[in-house]
């Protein structure tokens, strides 16, 4: 972790790379919740595809390469409902 | 009568095909499929032309209101068009009404927009900008009065991207609460006679909850309800 990331608070640490992932064209995702911890980022939440799951990852590793990556994104589930909500 | 429901799609070409086996079969299901907006992750032609193909040439007629997302290119005419060159009605402070069996179902919708909830909202005060904000949520929620106000239909349905009320974003951090929806468009739904109202936007917020009124709210946004559409049904 170089000087500048060193002194910065965990919060805004990963308060600035959230703006990343969203400020990002190639993730513009504003969904994914960012904890950082040490040297490490945890990434989790939804997301719409795989691919857009590895997306994350390389943009995440681009923006901090001195941080380990925990992607911990899971992709929708596209099925149909079992049933409806009948409402009264 | 049955509504299917979902939002927050994101839909772009990686993401193309996911819902479709399961949106062909909507039709065993409902009656009309509404969208509740955030259909694309950046608002191109190119991604909601991925959502169009998606969700065009179902048994079902398909109705949608746009997300923030598909704002953010600047495009709104130009996806617009895109949707509707597929048969998908976009709403914007306008209505429609769909025959379903002897009966007919009014949508009125709303992209919707933020603000905050009673007793911790924005004010039109201060800066040009936070009161642009505030007139435009304002703005918002009487278009949503008024679009709700002219239907002559059996039931009504009010479809929005952003949330009506706060009990449907529980399990999102409440900072963020007054970018997430507006007490205004609960104000609204609750000056007409509406039987559902469905929301999205908040991925991490709750599947139900009703507005001071007793209406029935339903955030549909796809984290949340972890199927390709909810259903629910009303009785005319």
């Amino acid at each position: 972790m170089n000087e500048s990331e060193q002194s910065r608070a965990p919060g805004h640490h990963a308060a600035r790379l959230r703006r990343v992932l969203a400020e990002d064209s190639r993730t513009a995702e504003l969904g994914v919740q960012i904890t950082v911890e040490g040297a490490a980022v945890h990434l989790a939440g939804p997301v719409a595809s795989g691919r857009h799951k590895d997306e994350l990852d390389r943009v995440l590793r681009e923006a901090a390469p001195e941080m380990r990556v925990y992607n911990d994104v899971w992709v929708v589930e596209a099925d149909e409902p079992g049933s409806g909500e009948e409402l009264r | 009568m049955r509504i299917a429901a979902v939002g927050d799609v994101h839909l772009d070409e990686n993401a193309r095909g996911r819902l479709r086996p399961a949106l062909e079969r909507v039709g065993r299901h409902a009656d009309v499929l509404l969208l509740s907006g955030d259909l694309t992750r950046h608002g191109t032609v190119g991604e909601m032309r991925v959502v169009a193909e998606e969700f065009s040439g179902l048994p079902v007629p398909v109705v949608a209101v746009l997300g923030n997302h598909d704002h953010h290119s600047d495009a709104v005419p130009e996806v617009t068009d895109v949707l509707h060159d597929h048969d998908i009605e976009v709403l914007e402070g306008d209505s429609v009404v769909l025959p379903i069996g002897p009966h007919r179902l009014g949508i009125a919708g709303v992209k919707g927009f933020g603000g905050g909830f009673a007793g911790k909202c924005a004010s039109a005060f201060g800066e040009p900008e936070i009161k642009a904000f505030v007139r435009h949520t304002v703005d918002v929620a009487d278009r949503l009065r008024k679009a709700l106000d002219a239907l002559d239909a059996d039931a009504r349905v009010a479809l929005m991207h952003y949330a009506p009320i706060p009990e449907t974003l529980q399990g999102e951090p409440p900072e963020i609460y007054p970018f997430l929806g507006s007490y205004l468009l609960s104000e609204a739904i609750d000056a007409t006679d509406v039987d559902l109202a469905v929301h999205g936007h908040a991925h991490y917020g709750a599947e139900q909850g009703m507005t001071p009124a007793g209406v029935p709210v339903r955030n549909v946004a796809q984290p949340v309800i972890r199927t390709a559409f909810a259903v629910y049904s009303i009785e005319p």
